[in-house]
């Protein structure tokens, strides 16, 4: 088995790091 | 009054709940696949990307479909919280192709041997990016909100149609991206186990659209009702 | 008056401005033989030929010419503040679209008649007739796109920075007729059979109807108050 595992957490962080930052900034310009 | 700040705020309380609800569905989703899905033989642990990679590109061409679809309908029936939904699809839409996009080469890297390839579905996926890019320069460079809203639903329908070209486009020069291995006729050729993974991620995300778009709606509709009590 | 001759009077009046002025035709066709003259020199002489860059070259100063050409179409009548008087006149808003693009494609086929000249000049490529068919590529290429260009134009002339904003949204709209007229004129210029060009000569076609179609459905909603 190829050892890529680096290239997995890479991904797996980047779409964190996306959609966490999306929800936050949805989440304060949603503030009244 | 259309613009109903009430039904606003509704939508954002919605959509919090809803986002919430898909972000744990995230974390599920990241347990599931990366402690409980057993890895391929062939491709490594690379190939769990994936579980992120493939449900991100389906909500990012979902919101973009229904720009165009909210698009032509706003056309026709004039109504501004169709114009709301399309602003919230296209931004949410871009979101999500910001992530097929970055997973998309960090698996082709040690799959294909290189960041970037000119395969098929990556660069259509780029080409619509960058069509929604041009969408919200011509938002932020009209100023008169009717003005506006005209404007963008055109683009967005001309997007609709520009799709299925590009699509032929793309495909005519050539692709080596891997076959669907879910939608087949002859049914799935993923493991069990690694399906099971794969269709909640994509529920998941499907999920996480809604709550974003729900939020992002709202927050369209107040600012529309804000810039129609400053007109 | 009839749509048609209310069109053609329009693309006239169009053609009638240029041909006073000169200015755009002459900035324009400067700029085909410009941008030829960059891809010429910014390649790596000792490998890459002439011959294996010429249709590349050719559809990109298609492309960016046309580009440039569109974004004077309604400049000038931003800044004569005209399309008022010409909504005001009792022609139908379809032959106003009509007017303005045939206007616009005799424009940029005239420009890119220059540009074709110079580019068999410049590459050396073998007079054919073959060559013929690589202009009416490019004709049946633009007539596409400055379909979907007009309409993009005339909401973008009406915005600030109209000017950057036509070439970012009109590019993605170029990519399936340049892509197709480029993998055309490559197999033509290799003397390749016919039936290799079906599929991309099919797909220009359709993408010239589809987009003159929805331009000529969208144009009357953009123009009017």
């Amino acid at each position: 088995m190829p050892d890529n595992g680096g290239f997995m957490v890479a991904a797996y962080v980047v779409t964190a790091v996306v959609l966490g930052s999306y929800a936050v900034s949805l989440w304060r310009r949603g503030r009244s | 009054m259309s613009l109903d700040l009430a039904a606003a705020d509704r939508a954002i309380a919605r959509g919090r709940v809803l986002t919430l609800l898909a972000l744990a569905g995230v974390v599920a989703v990241y347990v599931l696949a990366l402690q409980f899905t057993p890895p391929e033989r062939l491709q490594g642990l690379a190939q769990k990307i994936f579980y992120l990679h493939v449900p991100a590109a389906w909500s990012g061409l979902m919101a973009f479909v229904l720009v165009g679809i909210t698009s032509a309908l706003f056309l026709w029936l004039k109504e501004p919280r169709l114009d709301a939904f399309a602003e919230a699809s296209a931004e949410v839409g871009l979101m999500f192709s910001v992530i097929m996009l970055t997973t998309g080469p960090i698996w082709g890297k040690p799959i294909w041997g290189t960041w970037w390839t000119w395969d098929a579905r990556l660069t259509f996926t780029l080409f619509e990016f960058l069509l929604f890019c041009g969408y919200f320069a011509l938002r932020s460079a009209v100023r008169e909100r009717e003005e506006r809203a005209k404007f963008s639903a055109v683009v967005g329908i001309m997007g609709m149609l520009l799709v299925p070209f590009i699509h032929l486009t793309v495909y005519l020069f050539n692709t080596t991206h891997p076959q669907p291995v879910v939608a087949r006729v002859d049914g799935p050729a993923l493991p069990g186990v690694m399906l099971r993974t794969f269709l909640i991620s994509l529920g998941t995300f499907t999920l996480l659209y809604l709550g974003f778009v729900m939020q992002r709606y709202g927050i369209a509709i107040r600012t529309a009702h804000q810039e129609a009590l400053d007109a | 008056m009839s749509g048609w001759r209310a069109a053609v009077a329009i693309a006239g009046k169009d053609l009638r401005i240029e041909r006073r002025s000169r200015t755009a035709l002459l900035t324009a066709s400067t700029f085909a033989v410009l941008i030829q003259l960059v891809f010429v020199f910014a390649r790596d002489t000792a490998t890459t030929t002439l011959a294996m860059v010429a249709p590349s070259v050719l559809w990109i100063t298609m492309a960016l010419t046309s580009l440039l050409a569109l974004n004077r179409a309604f400049l000038l009548e931003r800044e004569h503040a005209a399309m008022e008087g010409i909504l005001l006149a009792p022609v139908p808003r379809a032959a106003l679209f009509w007017g303005k693009w045939l206007g616009n494609l005799a424009f940029v086929a005239l420009v890119q008649l220059l540009a074709f000249l110079v580019w068999v000049l410049f590459f050396n490529v073998a007079p054919s007739l073959s060559l013929l068919l690589v202009f009416a590529l490019t004709l049946a290429a633009a007539a596409g796109f400055t379909a979907a260009g007009t309409l993009l134009a005339a909401m973008t002339a009406r915005t600030r920075h109209a000017e950057l904003l036509l070439p970012v949204l009109l590019l993605p709209f170029l990519v399936p007729p340049v892509f197709a007229g480029a993998q055309a004129t490559m197999r033509l210029l290799a003397g390749r059979p016919m039936d290799e060009l079906a599929g991309w000569l099919r797909l220009l076609v359709v993408y010239d109807v589809a987009f003159l179609v929805l331009a000529t459905l969208l144009f009357p909603i953009v123009v009017d108050e």
